[in-house]
């Protein structure tokens, strides 16, 4: 197992937002997570991520607690995510961007930056080389001296996961990874994902486009915080809780 | 950039410098000679408050950090008969330890809030100098020995005291150094994060740049080089006051820099040259003279909402065909 949450709470005030949380994702998979609107998705993302602290309960990745470690910590364990909204560095070009987000491997020293030292040659030249690599695998290769501000919404949210593959995780969270993206965009986007899981990275992301649900090896539905139902995306599409959370219950009035 | 603009630009920049050394030629009086050297020390302070600036902080203290500079370099060259050479590098060191220890509790605040937390930090460090009477003098600190004399039998005997024109040479040479220094940090690895920072904190925490650490580099670096340029006015001017470092100032290197524009390296530089020299041109004026300043700072802001040294870009934008042109740096 990969990665595990254990009785992920967080309360907001009164309200609960997520409460009691069991999931668990295996090595490989592409998991997906759904419910209707706030159901506490995006809150789960930010627990995990460490941009929120969890009321209670643990979040364990890699055999390692990363339970309430800084954002930049729980990157450093091998997490990588987008957001739901294209957060980029709006001013840096595409390429500079994913240049940019290769921090972590490799890590350079600062008197070598400042000095210009042949290692950090060495090591900058690598890291424009496997930049233009995630740009050609996420498609955007053709658009890498754009200011990422620029680029259609679909584009930008491609550059997300091309950023986010930069610090080369094992775990990828996708935040609604093809919302408001054209048809051949999401063809694409899952021709990306598909790539992307074969490169042996596993996958969990919030999604409400079924196409991408198709492609999950798992889904797991929250409604009001609390999970109500887990399985391959056609049994959960039978489940009475799920259709009742989602279009509410016949007897209601 | 083509390799002839590139090559244009060093000509352009190694022809100033050159115009900059032979400057004491040309211009004889010592009171023209102290202008220049009190604006290359600006032009220090405003560069290494610009440094800060890329990573999305603007600090409205940073005159403080050259108090700190010039307090502990006057003081210890002064109680301990130290050589200025060596103790204005340890001045620097001072302003940057400061600066350490209180990043880190400010960093945890952002963009207008640090500011506001900067400009307390700022009048605190003041306050802290003006109370420590003992040393720092009740009025300003008086009796800060001159840059010793450079004495290398049968090839030169440089003296300070009472002389411009060695100050004069050796500032811009300092000068020279500090700027290099921060061009190469902002160009390299360490100033893309910075400039990503201040563009989106939390993109950058989740590619695992630790936000805060390097929020506090950045005010280690300028600080730096503040505490350096303030250390070396008090053994330039001798005589150094808390008033010099204290609100004021700070609001008048802020102001420096928004005028030459921060998104360029050049801005300071050409902000801190026009602002400190066109009054000059117009002390006639007498306490009028002031409103120069004023309404040189509304002309900028309305009309060149990047700086003067934006003026260029601006102009490239509205009229020239480049598309996607970029701006270097980020916006508040």
């Amino acid at each position: 197992m990969l990665f595990e949450t254990k009785g992920l709470t967080k309360y907001f005030g009164g309200l609960a937002a997520v409460s009691q949380l069991d999931m668990h994702v295996n090595q490989g998979e592409i998991v997906g997570l759904i419910g209707p609107n706030g159901a506490g998705k995006t809150t789960v993302f930010n627990l995990i991520t460490g941009f929120l602290r969890p009321t209670s309960g643990r979040v364990l990745f890699d055999g390692h607690d990363i339970t309430g470690k800084k954002p930049h910590c729980i990157a450093g364990t091998g997490i990588g995510r987008t957001f739901q909204l294209a957060y980029l560095f709006p001013d840096f070009t595409v390429l500079e961007n994913v240049v940019a987000s290769f921090y972590l491997y490799p890590r350079f020293h600062f008197w070598g930056a400042v000095f210009n030292t042949p290692a950090y040659c060495k090591k900058e030249k690598y890291i424009l080389n496997q930049a233009g690599e995630v740009l050609r695998l996420v498609g955007l290769d053709k658009a890498k001296d754009e200011l990422a501000k620029n680029l259609p919404h679909g584009h930008q949210k491609v550059l997300g996961v091309a950023r986010a593959l930069a610090i080369k995780p094992k775990l990828l969270l996708l935040d609604e990874p093809v919302a408001g993206m054209t048809r051949d965009e999401i063809v694409f986007s899952l021709g990306v994902f598909e790539k992307i899981r074969s490169q042996g990275i596993t996958i969990l992301l919030v999604e409400h486009n079924m196409e991408v649900m198709s492609l999950c090896d798992r889904v797991i539905v929250l409604n009001f915080g609390q999970k109500i139902a887990e399985g391959s995306s056609e049994e959960v599409r039978q489940n009475e809780a799920v259709i009742q959370a989602y279009f509410g219950s016949e007897n209601a009035t | 950039m083509n390799t002839k603009s590139k090559l244009k630009k060093t000509a352009g920049l190694a022809g100033l410098v050159v115009l900059l050394f032979l400057l004491p030629l040309f211009i004889k009086r010592p009171y023209y000679v102290h202008i220049f050297i009190t604006t290359l020390i600006s032009i220090i302070v405003v560069s290494s408050l610009r440094t800060i600036a890329l990573s999305g902080q603007v600090s409205v203290g940073h005159a403080a950090f050259m108090g700190i500079g010039a307090y502990f370099s006057g003081v210890v060259s002064k109680e301990l008969a130290l050589t200025p050479w060596l103790t204005i590098p340890l001045g620097g060191l001072a302003a940057m330890i400061v600066a350490v220890f209180m990043g880190y509790p400010f960093v945890r605040v952002r963009a207008i809030y640090f500011s506001m937390v900067s400009l307390f930090g700022g009048i605190m460090i003041v306050n802290i100098i003006r109370v420590a009477q003992k040393w720092t003098g009740a009025a300003g600190l008086a009796g800060i020995p001159p840059l010793s004399p450079i004495n290398i039998p049968g090839l030169m005997n440089i003296t300070f005291l009472g002389q411009k024109v060695p100050y004069y040479y050796f500032t811009l040479l300092l000068t020279l150094v500090c700027l290099a220094f921060l061009y190469r940090i902002e160009h390299c690895r360490v100033g893309m994060i910075w400039k990503g920072i201040a563009q989106s904190h939390m993109v950058a925490s989740t590619v695992g740049i630790n936000e805060a650490g390097f929020r506090v580099l950045a005010l280690a670096v300028g600080c730096f080089f503040a505490g350096i340029a303030g250390a070396w006015y008090a053994h330039y001017n001798l005589v150094v006051t808390p008033p010099a470092f204290g609100f004021l100032p700070s609001i008048f290197l802020v102001m420096y820099m928004l005028v030459g524009g921060r998104h360029r390296f050049s801005g300071p530089i050409v902000g801190t040259a026009i602002l400190v020299m066109v009054p000059e041109l117009f002390r006639g004026l007498k306490e009028y003279a002031p409103l120069i300043l004023g309404g040189i700072m509304v002309i900028v802001v309305f009309l060149m909402p990047q700086g003067i040294a934006g003026l260029f870009d601006q102009m490239k934008a509205k009229y020239g065909e480049v598309r996607n042109r970029k701006v270097p740096g980020n916006a508040v």
